[in-house]
């Protein structure tokens, strides 16, 4: 009944699989690195690529990348940790998303490849110990960081007839009802992915209740529900119930906030720099079409902190070219050349201060000036809680700007989440 | 001879049977082993709990709202494809001009994956510029920008909708292929007897496409249990968990909150309702063979 037509299929079938075992032995590539990173599109993969290339011509080895979208990346590289199927290099932001995958033991650390290529000497201070330092050992090198600042189009405030930018929170106020009595929508919001909306609550808590109180909500020692929070919330409301931010925040997405103040729809967006990578790729000119300004002071004597996320490189525990990974990881941040042409594809500061601040637009260069002048930085809020607290947070943020009445209810449901979300660590 | 047969046929049965083990049975497995731990995801350490993650469901009010999304979605996904595909079956099969015209265009989104789909629809409901507002701005002479996605009182609706057009064209051709089984000798004695449209359809039509109906059913039951991608474009589940089902609930405390234990807990329940639900809809099956024998 069974014929040589079934054994040769079976033969077939046998052969493949033995083939695509074979292929799949990552222990045969060991001449490239391979790496996965949220650098996708308009975030700076073609710019990412020149470099990967650049890399393998001075290395010889070949970086093999698997680019990922950004929102997906925050659970992707999280399942393939669970699977131990990590690349040799991943990209991620310090702060807590790291600390978390450095607790589950993922991380290779670089401390010996920190000493050795004297990367104390070449890291911005402001970011380097906050952003590389885990449990004691260093494990993640910053491949640029930015700064989140109050982004606005100069030619409608120009119009409204606004010359001076706030500096404190009642000028801004007052700036807003000037813009909302010219017809301008004040603020727009796209909130839709949530983490946009955390920068209002982290800017309003730093400079009412401080960085270090702040330090201690993000890790647990605090209350969502404590006088300090209420009352960020309550000035969150106010800017809300005046009318201030543009309708429907929550169903559009950054860029759509970055389109709304680059057409005129409205007159500024709390944003991170990469919007200037997003604008100068839409051929705005900084300085010209757009500019920003700090976050103004709300409460006097408050230490003035900067705020902003910094993107890094790490290896991986179960990394396969540990040495070709450490070749990679100091190329892209002790190499100035790479950094400079990183930071201006990417509208990103960069990590290394070697790289001549010349070349930054005149937006990037007020942006290091007013991190240089700030008492201290800090994450943003999803880098500084652990990842299940963020989850909770960020909901209710989104929650709190579709109706902003029941803050306080939402504040005790937060604090219930992240209460057991801590507990669960 | 029937010993070299039952050779091969265990030879050529073992790799997909293999690749079944691996693909489904073990993560099926995995998943019941999980829910009895505090695993978050990706920390090789972690401790059993016991049924702590059972019991958890119980005061999870995310839980209980997943819940009701997930039987107002599965009624909605039953109801709207299977009465829309029905009524547009009869229409067709009315011989209305273009009847075979409109078939291929009813049919033509099931064609599309649910990725697509949700992104269509997306953009129809974009409150700025989407079709929607746009025509509704048309009709009423007032600019409409109401967010649909992003309101937690129409969000889950909106998907519903998304889904159920994209569904009505399955459910449209099996009822199709089912009228084209009952004779027309039989309905032209009714109509000959003087029976209006409607008691045809309600006493002859209906109970002999009663297998076809089984079928549509069983589809729009499995189909709306698998449907997690279009939510997941459309509205990731929110605005804040209010179009949250069992299998988002699932990805967000898995995958979001790093709630391993506790989302493998949610999944051993999403499996046995739909358990449940395949046990129904095979006893049903039988009650029509039966009929049919």
């Amino acid at each position: 009944m069974f014929n040589g037509i079934q054994r040769k299929l079976l033969a077939s079938v046998l052969a493949v699989t033995a083939t695509v075992l074979l292929f799949a032995n990552p222990a045969l590539a060991a001449g490239e690195v391979t790496i996965s990173h949220y650098f996708t599109g308009s975030l700076g993969r073609a710019g990412l690529e020149d470099i990967f290339a650049q890399f393998k011509k001075q290395t010889g080895i070949t970086v093999k990348d698997s680019p990922i979208g950004h929102e997906d990346f925050k659970t992707g590289i999280l399942v393939r940790a669970a699977g131990n199927d990590l690349p040799d290099v991943f990209s991620y932001w310090a702060g807590a998303r790291t600390q978390f995958v450095a607790d589950s033991g993922h991380l290779h650390p670089i401390d010996d490849m920190w000493k050795r290529e004297d990367l104390g000497d070449i890291i911005a201070k402001p970011i380097a110990e906050g952003a590389t330092l885990y449990n004691g050992h260093r494990y993640l090198v910053p491949f640029g960081y930015h700064y989140v600042g109050v982004f606005y189009n100069p030619h409608v405030m120009k119009k409204a007839g606004i010359k001076e930018m706030p500096k404190t929170w009642d000028e801004f106020k007052a700036m807003c009802a000037k813009l909302k009595s010219q017809g301008i929508t004040p603020i727009a919001l796209g909130s839709k992915n949530r983490w946009p909306a955390q920068f209002w609550f982290d800017y309003l808590l730093l400079r009412t209740a401080g960085p270090d109180y702040r330090a201690d909500l993000m890790s647990g020692k605090a209350s969502y529900t404590d006088p300090q929070v209420e009352k960020v919330m309550g000035l969150w409301k106010q800017l809300i119930d005046a009318g201030d931010f543009a309708p429907n925040s929550n169903a559009a997405t950054w860029t759509d906030a970055a389109d709304k103040v680059a057409r005129g729809d409205a007159a500024m967006t709390l944003m991170g720099t990469w919007i200037t990578g997003y604008w100068n790729n839409n051929k705005l000119e900084p300085g010209k079409d757009y500019e920003f300004f700090a976050f103004p002071t709300v409460t006097d004597g408050v230490p003035k902190a900067a705020l902003g996320p910094v993107d890094g490189l790490v290896i991986s525990k179960n990394a396969n070219n540990v040495a070709g990974a450490e070749k990679l990881l100091t190329f892209m941040v002790a190499n100035p050349g790479v950094q400079a042409k990183w930071a201006s594809i990417q509208g990103a500061l960069s990590a290394n201060v070697k790289v001549d601040s010349s070349k930054y637009t005149s937006v990037m260069r007020h942006a290091l000036k007013v991190i240089q002048n700030s008492d201290a930085f800090a994450f943003n809020y999803d880098l500084a809680t652990p990842p299940p607290v963020a989850e909770v947070g960020l909901s209710m943020f989104a929650e709190f700007m579709n109706d902003p009445s029941g803050y306080k209810e939402m504040l005790k449901q937060t604090q219930a989440g992240a209460s057991d979300a801590f507990a669960q660590q | 001879m029937e010993r070299h047969t039952r050779f091969w046929q265990c030879a050529l049965l073992a790799l997909p049977l293999l690749v079944f083990g691996v693909l489904v049975v073990w993560p099926l497995l995995s998943s019941f082993y999980y829910s009895f731990t505090n695993w978050n995801g990706f920390n090789p350490h972690y401790q059993f709990v016991g049924f702590g993650n059972f019991a958890r469901i119980f005061t999870d009010h995310l839980f209980a709202n997943a819940i009701i999304n997930t039987a107002i979605w599965m009624a909605a996904a039953i109801i709207v494809p299977t009465c829309l595909g029905l009524g547009l079956a009869l229409l067709i099969d009315s011989r209305v001009p273009g009847g075979a015209i409109f078939k291929s265009i009813f049919y033509l989104p099931i064609c599309l994956s649910a990725v697509v789909v949700g992104q269509i629809w997306v953009w129809i409901y974009q409150p700025d510029w989407g079709l929607l507002n746009t025509a509704m701005s048309a009709v009423t002479g007032q600019p409409e920008s109401y967010a649909w996605l992003a309101k937690p009182d129409t969000a889950l609706y909106a998907v519903i909708i998304a889904w159920s057009w994209q569904q009505t064209g399955l459910a449209m051709v099996i009822f199709l292929a089912g009228l084209t089984a009952i004779p027309h000798d039989l309905l032209e004695v009714c109509e000959l007897e003087g029976t209006k449209f409607r008691q045809r359809v309600w006493h002859v039509i209906l109970p002999l496409l009663r297998p076809a109906t089984v079928v549509v059913v069983a589809l729009s039951v499995i189909n709306s249990l698998k449907g997690f991608d279009i939510l997941y474009i459309m509205t990731g589940g929110g605005p804040f968990h209010s179009s949250d089902t069992l299998a988002m609930h699932m990805y967000n405390e898995s995958f979001k909150k790093y709630h391993m234990g506790y989302g493998s807990a949610i999944s051993v329940v999403l499996f046995l309702i739909a358990l449940s639900i395949i046990f129904i809809y095979f006893r049903q099956l039988k009650k029509v063979d039966e009929i049919y024998e």
